[in-house]
């Protein structure tokens, strides 16, 4: 071509930028009075009627924490914002608080589908963003490989559906009867179905599923029909959130069928006091049997009950303690026990090795041990079986003592009776580790 | 839940018959000759003393050339982006008032654009090129012997930066990596990807719709000649038709919309609500979830609120930017056979669940949960694929391709959510550009140097969408930043051709405080290098 060699002069070398490569600079989210922390989780929304107290009560404890000198003099800065339990509000939230915020690290996303988008979205793997103590109970987050920066505080749902499996199996006014399950048709409820089979639990018939806010009255209504026409009592186990609870509750409340069920409720949609404020009848929760890894959120004699009572009360006024406030307080203890694991010198790698290395004996809680290792992402993996009274209180099942199981997500090996005894809460509720 | 208007939320649909008797228009080939120039202030944008010159080049394609009497030495070099191959008949939507092969030159992405660059003393070049749809070779060709010509008619002309929109950025891209030493700079604005990248994403869009909803429409393997216009014409309609029935569906029961009497999926899973099959192929194309009307995260106050966000509001976004991919994959398609002499488009190998990936997961909800979502898949898992040419292909594939070779300082704009050439196909880009970065740190000689490529990344509003009194979406009247493709605002596009200039002078690229400082004052704008948006699914 004869024109080019009239513009080709133009140097290409004068173009060309050397560059050297900066000077490694700190992990984002930290000075020397300030930690950073980022949350995305429902504030508004139908999602925020479940889950709306988490944030607050996050940052009431962390507030308390800081008024007790924060950590290793750092005070920590929760960064909160509402992604609505929708994935791409989540995806833009996230990406909000690590690239806008600047955001230290991650602690107490909210959701599967919203937090399997937000961390994708929001590149936490190559920002090596630790991601504490994610609040779903999806089995899938346990893979270091494609989640190498989060560290799961929930058991499995394949966990839950194990354990119900044998406290079906070894409970004799249950194992007879016909059983059911009614699971959310995604991550969760199938999470769920497949613990059940490892369990070597059979349902008398194949689960009903129905997708995340697709069980309208009308359907639940029609469901509970349905499965109503078996004899005796059967087992009805609802693996879904809390408004899908309470949707089948009030649906039974109508058809009159509260007590043609034995109900055994998940632990993410068996929170009383959400079922009682979405308007199911206390006299409805009044023996739906439940499973949890913690103490009652109303059982004051708990010694972590009662300090995290305190300081919602003097940090978060105004608003009731119940079991998400207990999940978001005892995450965030168990965040500032992480930070000061790492130590001084704070760094977001520092930070996910002290939980690899430390964090399986963090002061907690949960009933059930915590199993972070440089192998496992894995939280509690543990429940204990209780049934609620009217006024919303999970008690012991019959035998007035909790037997605590463990177990896997991905073993046929039957769980295992407990013997774990929990660490004593620290004192004033404040880490010193 | 409220009855969603999709009036507003779709644009005007309607399956009016179409005039069938246009012939496919073939360029007349133009002889190369010295420009006309003639010197006169553009009133009417307030610009004085501007010399326009227009001519023809040796290969047939227009080009024009304005000079401001304040020339300041930089010319500005722009391609175009991507322009319909044929003419087209009245089509409601596609082409209200029909449509004639658009040859003429361009110089800047819009007129505001080049007036007010004119007045800061910038000199514009643009080609109208001879051969028009997915014209990469001949456009890339247009720009550099515009290029000289510009500099042989204007020897002040001592800096030269490439910019383009669109297949036109690719263009500009394309001509730097070509013909080093050309340009000075280079701005690549909502970049495309590869032909064969971005026929996969508008034509897996385009076989979906086949698949669910009407098997008759024809999509790919146009005939030669009038018979393969017809046929695409056809299809336009078709398409057309398909959309229409959705969008009436969607407007009577947005919960759970019928499926078009044109599908032939057996009855039984026609129970599945047809947003999720429409939201599916969405995911499983790469079609945005963010459209002009529906950002994927808010729904009208009230009960429906969280509901709307997350089971319609991804579906009806993907709806509203499909159309759009659709009829592209329609006219792309029929362009690229042309060209290459048989079918480009291929999916015989692909594995759509595969594809879906963890989308299922995140949108279970909106799929109407994981066993229809299993249904779904298995229809298209049993619907005839498409196999290609592989002889057009290869003819194809000699189409020049980026290497991410870069000499001269280069910035990116990209929209997250542009539906058309998503933001993978800049982040393509510059994983080839940190490839030859790493090629050089290894000691390979002519490879790329670091701190080259500056990537400004363009996002719509957290939440954009807006319901009026009643609960209904309501479509603006101006896209919200950062969703539609190459919807750039002036100041954005000023921004960016502001820093071109500076880094053609200097030889370097804009330094991480200036662009920052330069971008302070936009929401949408951000910079990031640890920013990393998704490739296109044909690269995935």
């Amino acid at each position: 071509m004869k024109r080019i060699s009239i513009v080709s002069a133009v140097a290409v070398a004068g173009a060309m930028v050397l560059s050297t490569l900066p000077a490694q600079a700190a992990d984002p989210g930290v000075t020397s009075t300030e930690i950073k922390l980022g949350l995305s989780s429902p504030q508004t929304g139908t999602a925020a009627l479940s889950y709306g107290k988490l944030p607050k009560a996050m940052k009431a404890y962390f507030d308390y924490i800081n008024a007790n000198g924060g950590v290793y003099g750092r005070k920590i800065k929760l960064i909160a914002r509402d992604d609505k339990y929708l994935p791409t509000q989540a995806a833009t939230q996230t990406t909000n608080l690590v690239l806008n915020d600047k955001v230290f690290a991650l602690v107490g996303a909210l959701g599967t589908a919203t937090h399997t988008k937000a961390y994708a979205a929001a590149q936490l793997a190559k920002n090596n963003v630790p991601d504490l103590f994610v609040n779903t109970g999806f089995s899938g987050f346990d893979n270091k490989t494609k989640y190498p920066t989060t560290f799961l505080v929930l058991p499995s749902y394949a966990m839950e559906a194990k354990i119900i499996a044998k406290f079906i199996a070894d409970t004799p006014t249950l194992k007879p009867q016909a059983s059911f399950l009614i699971a959310q048709d995604d991550e969760f409820g199938i999470d769920g179905v497949n613990g059940f089979k490892l369990g070597g639990h059979t349902f008398t018939k194949a689960p009903t599923l129905y997708p995340q806010g697709g069980l309208s009255s009308a359907l639940a209504e029609g469901a509970l029909t349905a499965l109503s026409a078996a004899p005796g009592k059967p087992v009805l186990v609802l693996m879904g959130t809390t408004d899908t609870t309470a949707t089948l509750l009030k649906a039974a409340e109508k058809l009159s069928l509260t007590t043609k069920f034995n109900w055994i409720v998940g632990s993410v949609g068996g929170d009383a006091n959400t079922l009682l404020a979405l308007g199911v009848k206390s006299t409805t929760i009044d023996g739906v049997m439940a499973a949890s890894f913690f103490p009652d959120a109303k059982d004051t004699s708990d010694e972590y009950v009662s300090q995290f009572m305190k300081i919602n009360e003097k940090y978060n006024p105004g608003v009731s303690f119940d079991n998400v406030v207990l999940q978001a307080m005892n995450s965030a203890m168990l965040t500032v026990q992480a930070l000061r694991a790492a130590g001084k010198n704070l760094t977001r790698a520092g930070l996910i090795k002290a939980i690899e290395d430390k964090g399986s004996t963090f002061a907690s809680a949960g009933l059930a041990p915590l199993n972070y290792s440089t192998t496992s992402r894995v939280g509690y993996n543990g429940y204990w079986f209780g049934q609620l009274n009217a006024k919303g209180e999970l008690l012991p099942y019959i035998t007035g003592k909790r037997t605590l199981y463990t177990t896997d997500s991905t073993s046929t090996s039957a769980p295992v009776l407990s013997t774990y005894e929990r660490k004593p809460i620290p004192k004033n509720g404040i880490p010193t580790n | 839940m409220k009855t969603t208007n999709l009036k507003k939320g779709l644009v005007a649909l309607t399956t009016a018959a179409l005039v069938a008797t246009f012939a496919v228009v073939v360029p007349s080939a133009a002889r190369a000759a010295e420009p006309t120039c003639s010197v006169a202030p553009l009133a009417l944008y307030n610009v004085a003393n501007v010399t326009t010159c227009t001519g023809v080049d040796e290969k047939g394609s227009k080009y024009e050339i304005r000079m401001p009497k304040n020339f300041n030495g930089t010319l500005f070099l722009y391609s175009h982006g991507i322009r319909k191959s044929a003419d087209l008949p009245p089509i409601p939507v596609v082409a209200p008032t029909g449509y004639k092969v658009d040859y003429s030159a361009q110089v800047a992405p819009t007129e505001e654009v080049a007036t007010s660059l004119l007045k800061q003393g910038f000199a514009l070049a643009g080609a109208g090129v001879q051969a028009q749809g997915w014209n990469l070779t001949e456009q890339t060709y247009a720009a550099l012997l515009l290029s000289q010509e510009a500099q042989m008619k204007f020897p002040k002309i001592n800096k030269v930066v490439a910019w383009g929109n669109s297949l036109g950025a690719l263009s500009s891209q394309a001509l730097a990596e070509q013909y080093p030493g050309t340009v000075d700079a280079v701005g690549n604005l909502c970049l495309s990807d590869s032909g064969l990248a971005e026929i996969t994403m508008a034509g897996d869009f385009l076989w979906g719709l086949k698949s669910f909803f009407d098997p008759t429409i024809k999509a790919t393997g146009y005939s030669a000649g009038t018979a393969g216009y017809m046929e695409m014409l056809g299809d336009i309609q078709k398409v057309l038709g398909v959309l229409v029935a959705l969008k009436t569906a969607l407007a009577i029961n947005p919960t759970s919309p019928t499926w078009p009497t044109t599908s032939t999926v057996p009855a039984a899973y026609q129970a599945i609500p047809v947003r999720s099959a429409i939201l599916l192929l969405g995911l499983i194309s790469g079609v945005s979830t963010q459209s002009m009307t529906y950002d994927s995260a808010s729904g009208p106050a009230g009960a429906s609120e969280t509901t709307f966000g997350l089971v319609l509001s991804p579906a009806l976004a993907v709806l509203e930017n499909g159309a759009e991919a659709a009829i592209l994959a329609i006219a792309a398609n029929y362009d690229m056979e042309i060209r290459a002499g048989g079918i480009i488009y291929d999916n015989s190998k692909t594995n759509y669940a595969t594809r879906l990936g963890d989308d299922g997961d995140t949108y279970a909800a909106a799929l109407s949960g994981k066993t229809y979502t299993g249904v779904l898949l298995s229809i298209l898992a049993a619907s005839p694929r498409v196999t290609a040419d592989p002889a057009a292909v290869a003819r194809f594939k000699q189409m020049y391709d980026l290497q991410g070779k870069v000499t001269v300082p280069t910035i990116n704009l990209a929209a997250t959510a542009d539906h058309i050439t998503p933001p993978g196909a800049t982040q393509h880009f510059i994983d080839l550009y940190d490839a030859q970065v790493a090629k050089t740190r290894a000691g390979v000689e002519g490879a790329s140097q670091a701190g080259l490529v500056t990537t400004i990344w363009n996002k719509p509003s957290d939440t954009y969408s807006t319901f009026d009194a009643d609960g209904k979406p309501v479509t603006p009247t101006v896209a919200p930043n950062g969703t539609m493709h190459c919807n750039f605002k002036t100041s954005q596009t000023l921004l960016v051709a502001k820093m071109l200039a500076a880094s053609a002078k200097s030889g370097k690229s804009p330094s991480a405080s200036t662009v920052k400082a330069a971008i302070k004052n936009d929401a949408n704008l951000f910079v990031d290098p640890n920013y990393r948006a998704p490739l296109l699914k044909y690269r995935q």
